[in-house]
């Protein structure tokens, strides 16, 4: 099977959205010209001239205008550069896009798709290196979603872009250079938002990420295989709404759940999982949950602090060790 | 005046404005009689904006509103009843009742939704005129209504910036009613006019007086005009005053309630209607008088109507957070 | 840091040796002293003992498998401790770790098993869930979580003092602390004794006890007991059960007259020799030997292995089993050096101190029974041996001499014989040839 990138991935959802759907266009900071500036847009602007547009450095005006545009009954697509940006068009995010629907009475439709590079990428310090998908999946109304792998950051995009409600789509900086397999578009399997993925069976703990985090949880199972210990990696692809189901079957098969992400531990996308699994399967869970994610700080930039704010499959290995051992 | 204008046009804008009178009148009562729940912002004084800007939209073409927006919903066409029932939070409502006063919209009609959000209109309306004009190449054009207070936001400068120089067909309706909120403009905002800040966009602008219909009405056909032909945004300022509270029930210790008394005996646009109208256009006092007597009955049937549907289903209740 | 373990040299000649059993798996723990594996060397088995405390992390070297001395055969360590990848051959189980670290942890966090009555027990909540369903009183269940909390395997390990069918009626016993312990350790049920100071004290267990013994003792015969062989019982089974598979055998008695072999026996009594018929059979049957070299052979894949050399095996009785350590050369020995080697074998071999290879290398087996009065037996080979020779008791009997009766001390053979190599005629011929000597002492000269 051919191997590309995640970013060519990305790419390629789009061009084929955008041969699909007339409707679907693209806004964003350095998208056109520049093809993005980890080129995941480019040579879009040649294929679909007029309907790839670099916009000025106006954050709200890129999420309002996206939510205007797709109440006028357009599919848009618009790029938030980095994902630390979008705080500047929270209004437009978390009172607008998220609620048009519901506060009209399902008078609106907003296909709008919100694109945003997040993860540490060395050295972009505390401005440009954050993953802020926690502040979402607060918010109901919107769909959060964070793919792992290049197959995943195409069909994920596409269903995205197909999906008549808002969906943030995070997609990590580290992860764009990565490639791996992806089937011809005839052989693709497509997603459905909300689907989490057993990425691997296991029957001894159940190990739940998503995007960067993925690779942690990927090599501490791999590790810990040496110890004898089974993870069972569930890969959450959409972090909301989650796929509650799958992860709680999962908890009451291995009764122990290890949580790895890299945003910040408090409050993260995974404490919500950590909180449901509490609720509804607590009498399945067999030690305490065990939750990874970056320390309470703005991600610093000197290199020997940043490497700080890491998580690495080491602390993984060494706490699901330690819940076997009885010393966690 | 440039548009030639007839008589049927002209009732028309009297029976609009008259509507909307009534309909703030009676949301008033209600409310007070805790009969309403929330909180309502009144158009009152300021009817001949919103019914001389939609006047000169077609009902395909989209307008912003801002949370004083009863008058813009009614002016663009929307069904009072309907309205009525969604001020009240009943399930016949125009959003089942989820919206209320606020976060009223009828995308039947091009009403694109209140924004309870200040400024929250900009960026949508904006967006809306880039699709239609480079993705769905259409000529429809947007209108975002909102006061003095919002042009403060940012928001406002970064659509005006992209409708400019994108040349979107978009309107930006400034109804400069000298209020943010408790705040007196002079004290928070940098100029006399709001639409001087047009200027800084490269944008056309006009000033007219928001309490005569028809001087709005000509301003918005020229906006209209020029949108639809590609030529790009304009900045409409109409000059008006607000006659109520921010909200009903705000006690108003910001102003004495004697001038802003004597401000709508001098400039309220129904009484002024009679005066205003074009040369050729006439009405008699009873011809007036009956059109907003036919007002009130429609909106005390409109009233009569919200209070006998039912509150929403809780079934509802998690209906419309996404699509399926 | 792990240590390895050694197949050991358990003698000069030792080349290589066969683990018997580990008596460990991996992952228990193991005390230095305490049996860790057995080795076989032919008959013999030796329980090797741990040379440290530590967990046995890793198993090289299953039992019934071979390895030259100083071979790894496996690894101690410290307790989650794992060996490096380059010693990675065959990992531990991680399972077979969690499985056994209940044991370990249960050492290590007594102190969560001594609650006092009343005390929140922690526990995980699906270790609470098993419990509910079980019918289990948590107070009871020792736990090796973390602080002592309860974890599911703790509640899965859990064996309770009787079938705990009611459990609020368990709750509702009031016992010390020390009691519970003890009549937990003991299997008693809480519930059959009667407290003197509102709860049960470990004086009150104690007059249970005494009360209950005689009673508890004399009740209910064991009818049946399942006990585990010996190593020594299990090589004994596994190398006679092989030889029963390996060797089509034929038994053939033959009577002999034993009036000169005593005659014999007491004229060297009385210059201080002193033989027993063992001794002199083996003497005069390893003359024999030397000269029908089929019966001092053995047998490999088709080829017939003829020995140079005459190593004669004397099968001792132990308490628990036997040995047959060999006589090397026998037929080069004198009388009073075969009986002084048979006499120091049996003492080595009793006293569990017989050397390995003085139980290798054997080329023919007797085995005497004749002190437990037997007439007749068909001995099994000791393999790869090709035969082997039943001495039974001797017995006056009236028996036939020139036309007279007479009675005469007769002694049977019983000599089994492998039909692969040895055929009937050849076997009554040695037999014959046995008898031949032993009737005429005077012949070992010859």
């Amino acid at each position: 099977m051919r191997k590309i990138s995640f970013s060519e991935a990305t790419r390629e959802a789009m061009a084929e959205e955008m041969e699909k759907y007339p409707e679907v266009f693209v806004m964003g900071e350095d998208i056109a010209r520049q093809g993005g500036i980890f080129g995941q847009f480019k040579g879009l602007p040649d294929e679909f001239p007029g309907r790839v547009i670099d916009t000025p450095i106006s954050e709200t005006f890129i999420v309002g205008g996206g939510v205007g545009a797709a109440l006028a009954g357009t599919r848009p697509v618009v790029d938030m550069h980095f994902a630390d940006f979008i705080g500047v068009a929270m209004d437009e995010v978390f009172n607008q896009m998220a609620k048009v629907r519901y506060m009209f009475g399902g008078q609106a439709k907003i296909p709008l798709v919100l694109r945003a590079p997040d993860g540490l990428a060395g050295g972009g310090a505390a401005q440009h290196s954050q993953s802020v998908e926690s502040w979402f999946i607060h918010i109901p109304g919107i769909q959060v979603v964070a793919p792992s792998n290049p197959y995943d950051a195409k069909m994920v995009l596409k269903a995205a872009i197909e999906s008549d409600d808002p969906v943030l789509y995070f997609e990590n900086k580290v992860l764009y250079k990565e490639y791996a397999e992806v089937p011809e578009k005839e052989d693709e399997v497509p997603y459905q938002i909300g689907k989490a993925r057993i990425e691997r069976e296991g029957k001894d703990i159940t190990i739940v990420s998503y995007s960067i985090g993925m690779k942690n949880a990927r090599a501490a199972a791999d590790r810990l295989l040496n110890d004898g210990i089974q993870a069972e990696i569930i890969d959450l692809i959409t972090l909301s709404p989650w796929d509650k189901e799958t992860v709680i079957s999962s908890v009451k098969k291995t009764h122990r759940l290890c949580l790895v992400s890299e945003c910040v531990k408090q409050g993260g996308a995974l404490a919500e999982v950590a909180a449901t699994v509490a609720e509804e399967a607590l009498e399945y869970l067999d030690a305490p949950i065990l939750r990874y994610g970056a320390p309470f700080t703005p991600i610093p930039f000197a290199p020997t602090l940043e490497k700080l704010y890491r998580v690495y499959p080491d602390d993984l290995v060494k706490g699901i060790k330690g819940v076997f051992q009885g010393t966690i | 005046m440039t548009v030639t204008i007839s008589k049927d046009q002209a009732i028309k804008f009297y029976e609009t404005m008259c509507t909307i009178r009534c309909f703030e009148e009676s949301v008033k009562r209600d409310f007070l009689n805790g009969d309403i729940p929330g909180f309502v912002h009144l158009y009152i004084g300021e009817e001949a904006i919103g019914t001389g800007i939609c006047a000169a939209l077609r009902t395909t073409d989209y307008i912003e509103s801002t949370h004083r927006g009863h008058g813009h919903c009614i002016a663009k066409g929307a069904d009072i009843n309907k309205m009525m029932a969604e001020v009240f939070g009943k399930r016949d409502g125009l959003c089942k009742g989820k919206g209320g006063s606020m976060h009223i919209a009828d995308f039947s009609v091009g009403m694109l939704g209140a924004n309870g959000v200040v400024g929250g209109g900009y960026n949508l309306a904006t967006g809306a005129a880039l699709a239609n004009k480079t993705i769905l190449k259409n000529d429809k054009v947007s209108v975002v209504f909102f006061g003095d207070g919002a042009s403060n936001r940012g928001t406002f400068h970064e659509a005006a910036n992209v409708a400019a120089v994108w040349k979107l067909p978009v309107i930006f309706v400034n109804e400069m009613n000298c209020w943010a909120s408790t705040t007196p403009y002079r004290t928070t905002t940098s100029v006399e006019d709001i639409s001087d800040r047009a200027i800084g966009y490269g944008m056309p602008r006009v000033i007219v007086d928001g309490q005569n219909v028809f001087e709005v009405y000509d301003a918005a056909c020229d906006a209209v005009e020029r949108a639809r032909r590609g030529e790009g945004p304009t900045f409409i300022e109409a000059k008006t005053y607000r006659i109520e509270g921010h909200f009903v029930g705000d006690p108003e210790k910001y102003r004495k309630k004697e001038e802003t008394l004597q401000i709508f005996n001098d400039t309220d646009p129904l009484k002024l209607f009679k005066d205003q109208c074009p040369d050729g256009i006439d009405f008699t006092q009873e011809e007036l008088d009956m059109i907003l007597t036919i007002a009130r009955a429609k909106v005390q049937a409109a009233k009569e109507f919200a209070v006998s549907c039912d509150y929403p289903d809780e079934s509802e209740f998690y209906k419309d957070v996404y699509v399926d | 840091m792990a240590t390895e373990i050694l197949m050991p040299k358990l003698g000069l000649t030792m080349t290589d040796g066969t683990i018997g059993e580990w008596n460990k798996d991996v992952g228990d723990f193991v005390k230095k002293g305490e049996t860790l594996f057995t080795v076989e060397t032919d008959k013999l088995t030796t329980d090797v003992e741990a040379e440290s405390d530590g967990v046995l992390l890793r198993i090289d070297v299953p039992a019934g498998e071979t390895v030259s001395c100083k071979t790894v055969i496996g690894w101690i360590g410290a307790y989650g401790e794992s060996l490096s990848e380059t010693d990675d051959k065959t990992p531990v189980s991680g399972q077979a770790l969690l499985s056994k670290s209940a044991v370990i942890d249960t050492i290590q966090s007594k102190k969560a098993y001594d609650r006092t009555t009343g005390e929140y027990v922690l526990a995980t909540p699906y270790a609470k869930k098993i419990a509910k369903e079980k019918g289990y009183d948590l107070m009871s269940v020792p736990g090796t979580g973390y602080n002592g909390v309860v974890v599911s395997k703790d509640v899965l390990n859990f064996k309770p003092l009787k079938a705990a069918p009611d459990s609020r009626s368990d709750i509702s016993v009031k016992a010390s602390p020390l009691s519970e312990k003890v009549a937990a350790e003991l299997e008693i049920d809480l519930k059959d004794i009667k407290a003197s100071h509102g709860r049960i004290l470990a004086e009150d267990l104690l007059r249970y006890i005494a009360e209950t013994h005689e009673k508890t003792s004399s009740y209910e015969p064991v009818r049946e007991e399942i006990k585990p062989m010996s190593s020594m019982r299990k090589a004994i089974a596994r190398n006679m059960l092989a030889s029963v598979q390996t060797s089509p055998t034929v038994t053939f008695n033959l009577s002999v007259d034993m009036t000169e072999m005593k005659h014999y026996r007491e004229q060297l009594k009385r210059v201080d020799i002193n033989v027993s018929y063992t001794d002199l059979i083996v003497k005069f049957v390893a003359k024999a030997l030397s000269e029908f070299p089929l019966l001092n052979c053995s047998v490999e894949d088709n080829k017939i292995i003829y020995k140079k050399y005459i190593n004669v095996g004397v099968a001792v009785a132990l308490e628990n089993g036997l040995l047959v350590p060999n006589i090397a050369d026998a037929d080069k020995k004198s009388l009073p050096v075969i009986s002084s080697e048979i006499k120091e074998l049996a003492k080595l071999a009793r006293e569990g101190k017989l050397p390995p290879e003085k139980l290798k290398g054997g080329t023919f087996t007797i085995t005497n029974l004749g002190m437990y009065g037997i007439e007749s037996f068909s001995p099994i080979i000791n393999q790869p041996e090709v035969a082997i020779m039943g001495v039974n008791t001797i017995e006056d009997k009236v028996v036939v001499r020139n036309g007279e009766i007479c009675i005469r001390p007769i002694m049977n053979l019983s000599l089994t014989a492998d039909h692969r190599v040895v055929d009937g005629s050849l076997a009554a011929q040695f037999l014959h040839r046995v008898k031949n000597l032993l009737e005429t002492p005077a012949l070992i000269l010859a």
